[in-house]
C-alpha cells in the first residue's frame, strides 16, 4: 500500500512531466493522426468538406505512376545532392583546418550558401541560369563551348542536374561547420605517430582522418538525408516540378494535390507514404545513434 | 549638462499613463474595421492608383482601414485555400481569372454580387460583361474588374520589313514563316511558353480553338482527342526551334519581357507590352503594333482569351457591408481610369461609360496606340476562357482545377519536349481531364 507522502510525489511527477507530454501531443502525435485520418477522406481544401473513402486515396496513388515516378525523382535528387554536399563539404573542411591567410574570413564566408534566405538563392541561380542574359550561357558561348544557350532548368537532364547542383551549393556548408568542428578535436599525436611510421599526406587521411571522422559522417549523412528528402521550396521554385514531372518530388506532389487539386485527403496519402519512407532513415538514424551511445 | 532625472513620481506617471493608452487602444482597433485586398496584379503604377482608390475611400468611410497584399498568378491556388480553411478571408479579391471565381463560388466560399452590381448601376456595363460570372438565375459569383486580350500577337513592324515581311501574319504557316524569316543575330521568332505552368495551359487553350477545337464539348465533356487538338500540339511543337531554350520555363513575366527586350521578334501577351516598352526599350517602341492571334487557316475564326480579371467578396468575411462598398468604388470614374492608366491597354474597362469617357481617353499610350487599344477593347469583349468556352458553353466550374493540375501544359511538354506521339499524348490528357471533373 503506497503511503500518502508517495502519492504526492507520483502526483507531483505526473504534473511535472505532464507539459512535455501535452506539448508533444500537441506538435507530434496530433498532426500525425489528423494527417492518417485525413488520408481516408476525399476532402477539399479551401472547405474542409468531403467523403469517407476508406484506403481508396492509396490504392490509387500506389497503382499510379505519378507516386513511383516522385519517388524516384526523390531518390535521384537526394542521393544526387548528398553525395556532393557530403564531398564539397569534406574537402571544404580539411582546407579550412589548415593554416592560411584569411582563414576566419574564409570560414564566414562558406557559410553564405547556408545563411541566405532560399527564394533570394533560387532567383539568384535563375538568373545565372537564364538562357539569353544568364552569366553561366554568356561565358560557355564566349569559350566556344557551345553554339546555343543550354537550356538548364527546362529539359531533362540539365533541370536535375541543376537542382543536384544548387542543392550542394546550398547546403554543403553544414557538413563543412560539423566535420570542421570534428577535425579540431582530432588529437596531433595521432598525425605525428603516423608520420614517424612513414605515412604520407594521403595515407594519414584514410587511416587517421577518415576514421575519426566517422561518427559525425554518420549522423550528418543520416540527417542531410532525411532534411533533402521532403526538400520543397528549392526544387519548387527552382523547375516547378518540370519539365513534365520529371523533378516533381514527393513534397511537391503533396503540394500539387493539396492546392491544385484542393485534394487534402490525397495529399495527406502522399505525406503518409512519404513518411514511411522516410522511416527508413529514421531507423537507420536512431540505430546508428544508439550504436554510438554504446560505444 | 542636463540629465534625465528618473524618480520614482515619473516613473509612476509613465505606467499610469502607459496603462491608458493600452486600455484605450481595443476601444480604438473595434472601431476601425480593417478590410484586406488581395490582387495578384501589383505593378508599381498600379499600386499607386489603389493607394489612391484606398486614400478617397477612406476619407468618406472614416471606419474602415484598407490594407493591400499582394498575391501572385501562379501561387493564388495555395493561398485561397490556406485563407478559405482558416477562415482567415480578405474582405476583396480583385484580377483572379472568371474561372477561379466560379470555382470558389460553386464551393460556397463567395457571397453573391449582384448588389454590387446594382451600386455601380448595371446599365453601365458592356452587354453580356458578366455573363461569365453567371451561376444561373442571374446570380453573380463576381464581376470583372477589366478586360483582357491576353493572346494578341505583337509584332515588330521594323523586323518584318528587314526580313521582307510585307504583311501580318493570318495563319499558322504564315507565323511560322515569319518567325523563322525574322529570326537570327540573337532574336527569336516567337517567346511561346513550354513550361510546365499556368501561362502555358492557357496559352495552349488559345491554339486548340485556333486550330477550330475546345478542351470541353457545351456539355462539358472533354475533347482532347479531336483532329483539332492534335493539329494544335503538332503547330505547337513545330515552333519550339523558334523560341528561345528558356520558353521551357517561360511564364507572364518572361515571355513579356522576351519581346519588350528585343529578344524575340513577336510576342503573346495583353497590352501591358505598350507600356512596358515604352518604359524599357523606347527605341523600338515607335515600330511595334498587335493584331489578333493567327489561327489555322483563314477559314477558323480568331479566339480571344480573356482572363475576365475580377473582383469577388469572400462570404466569411465578417463586414460584407464594407467589402460591397469598397468593391462598387472601384469603379468610381476617377479612381478607375488611374487604375486602367497604370497599365494602359492591359487591363480594359468594363464599363461603357468610362471607355467613353475624356478622362479614360486623354493618356498619351492610348493616344499614341489608339488602334491598338481599339482592337483590343473590340477582341476582348468577345473573348473567352476555360471558364466558358464559347456562348454555347455551360458555366465550368472546375477550369480552375484543369489548370492547377497541370494536365494540358504536361501535354505540350510531352510533345513539344519529349517528342510523344501527339494523339496518344492528347489521349492521355483526355483520361486525366475526364478523371478531374468526375472529383467532387
Amino acid at each position: 500500500m503506497t503511503s500518502p507522502l508517495d502519492r504526492r510525489n507520483h502526483l507531483l511527477g505526473a504534473m511535472l512531466i505532464a507539459p512535455t507530454i501535452l506539448i508533444f501531443c500537441a506538435v507530434i502525435v496530433y498532426p500525425l493522426v489528423s494527417a492518417l485520418y485525413l488520408s481516408l477522406f476525399r476532402i477539399a481544401t479551401p472547405t474542409l468538406t468531403g467523403a469517407w473513402v476508406g484506403f481508396s486515396n492509396y490504392t490509387e496513388l500506389l497503382g499510379s505512376g505519378i507516386f513511383w515516378r516522385g519517388l524516384r525523382a526523390n531518390l535521384v535528387w537526394t542521393a544526387g545532392t548528398l553525395v556532393l554536399q557530403i564531398v564539397f563539404g569534406v574537402l571544404a573542411a580539411l582546407m579550412l583546418h589548415q593554416n592560411m591567410l584569411f582563414r576566419s574570413l574564409a570560414r564566414a564566408l562558406i557559410l553564405f550558401p547556408y545563411f541566405i534566405s532560399t527564394v533570394v538563392a533560387v532567383l539568384v541561380w535563375r538568373w545565372l541560369f537564364n538562357d539569353l542574359y544568364g552569366i553561366l550561357n554568356h561565358l560557355l558561348l564566349l569559350a566556344g563551348l557551345i553554339d546555343m544557350p543550354v537550356d538548364w532548368l527546362g529539359s531533362m537532364p540539365n533541370a536535375m542536374i541543376s537542382l543536384v547542383l544548387v542543392g550542394a551549393w546550398k547546403y554543403f556548408p553544414f557538413v563543412v561547420i560539423a566535420v570542421l568542428a570534428r577535425l579540431q578535436t582530432i588529437p596531433e599525436t595521432l598525425y605525428e605517430a603516423a608520420s614517424i611510421d612513414g605515412a604520407g599526406p594521403l595515407a594519414r587521411f584514410w587511416d587517421v582522418t577518415l576514421p575519426q571522422l566517422r561518427s559525425v559522417l554518420v549522423i550528418v549523412i543520416l540527417l542531410r538525408a532525411i532534411w533533402d528528402f521532403k526538400e520543397f521550396d528549392l526544387i519548387f521554385l527552382l523547375t516547378g516540378g518540370g519539365p513534365i514531372d520529371s523533378t516533381q518530388t514527393l513534397p511537391l506532389l503533396v503540394y500539387q494535390e493539396a492546392f491544385s487539386m484542393q485534394d487534402m485527403g490525397r495529399a495527406s496519402a502522399v505525406a503518409v507514404l512519404m513518411m514511411a519512407v522516410m522511416l527508413v532513415f529514421m531507423t537507420a538514424y536512431f540505430r546508428s545513434y544508439g550504436r554510438q551511445e554504446e560505444s | 549638462m542636463s540629465r534625465l532625472a528618473l524618480t520614482r513620481r515619473t516613473t509612476l506617471k509613465s505606467m499610469a499613463a502607459g496603462a491608458a493608452i493600452g486600455a484605450t487602444a481595443p476601444a480604438i482597433a473595434q472601431a476601425t474595421r480593417t478590410l484586406r485586398w488581395w490582387s495578384p496584379q501589383g505593378a508599381p503604377a498600379q499600386l499607386a492608383a489603389y493607394k489612391y482608390q484606398i486614400e478617397t475611400f477612406e476619407a468618406v468611410n472614416p471606419g474602415i482601414k484598407v490594407v493591400f497584399e499582394a498575391t501572385s498568378d501562379e501561387g493564388y491556388p495555395a493561398q485561397f485555400a490556406a485563407a478559405f480553411a482558416s477562415g482567415q478571408v480578405p474582405g476583396i479579391v480583385t484580377h483572379l481569372p472568371s474561372f477561379a471565381v466560379t470555382s470558389y463560388f460553386n464551393q460556397g466560399l463567395l457571397s453573391p454580387f449582384n448588389d454590387v452590381i446594382k451600386m455601380i448601376g448595371e446599365e453601365k456595363f458592356y452587354p453580356n460583361a458578366n455573363r461569365v460570372y453567371d451561376m444561373g438565375s442571374n446570380v453573380y459569383a463576381g464581376i470583372g474588374i477589366g478586360n483582357s486580350a491576353a493572346n494578341m500577337i505583337w509584332l515588330r513592324k521594323d523586323l518584318m520589313a528587314k526580313a521582307g515581311i510585307a504583311k501580318e501574319p493570318r495563319t499558322w504557316d504564315e507565323l511560322r514563316d515569319a518567325a523563322r524569316k525574322m529570326q537570327g543575330g540573337g532574336i527569336y521568332g516567337a517567346p511561346l511558353p513550354y513550361a510546365r505552368n499556368s501561362m502555358t495551359s492557357l496559352v495552349f487553350i488559345c491554339f486548340i480553338h485556333g486550330a477550330g477545337g475546345a478542351v470541353f464539348s457545351p456539355d462539358l465533356q472533354p475533347t482532347l482527342t479531336s483532329d483539332a487538338v492534335v493539329n494544335a500540339l503538332e503547330f505547337y511543337a513545330s515552333m519550339r526551334e523558334l523560341c528561345p531554350p528558356g520558353a521551357t520555363n517561360y511564364s507572364w513575366g518572361e515571355s513579356l519581357t522576351a519581346f519588350v527586350s528585343g529578344a524575340t521578334a513577336t510576342g503573346l501577351y495583353t497590352g501591358r507590352v505598350l507600356a512596358n516598352t515604352l518604359a524599357q526599350n523606347p527605341t523600338a517602341a515607335p515600330h511595334i503594333t498587335c493584331k489578333l492571334y493567327p489561327t489555322i487557316s483563314a477559314n477558323v475564326p480568331f479566339w480571344t482569351f480573356n482572363d475576365f480579371p475580377s473582383v469577388m467578396i469572400p462570404k466569411q468575411f465578417a463586414d460584407q457591408d464594407a467589402a460591397k462598398k469598397f468593391a462598387a468604388w472601384l469603379f468610381r470614374e476617377d479612381g478607375y481610369v488611374k487604375q486602367l492608366h497604370a497599365a494602359p491597354g492591359h487591363v480594359l474597362p468594363v464599363l461603357k461609360t468610362i471607355s467613353e469617357s475624356a478622362s479614360y481617353q486623354n493618356n498619351d499610350i492610348i493616344k499614341q496606340y489608339r488602334a491598338e487599344v481599339d482592337l483590343m477593347a473590340e477582341a476582348s469583349a468577345g473573348g473567352f476562357n476555360l471558364g466558358k468556352e464559347s456562348p454555347q458553353h455551360q458555366t465550368n466550374t472546375k477550369g480552375r482545377e484543369v489548370i492547377g493540375s497541370n494536365v494540358l501544359a504536361e501535354l505540350v511538354q510531352k510533345v513539344a519536349l519529349n517528342k510523344e506521339n501527339a494523339k496518344t499524348s492528347a489521349a492521355w490528357a483526355q483520361d486525366r481531364i475526364a478523371e478531374i471533373m468526375k472529383r467532387t
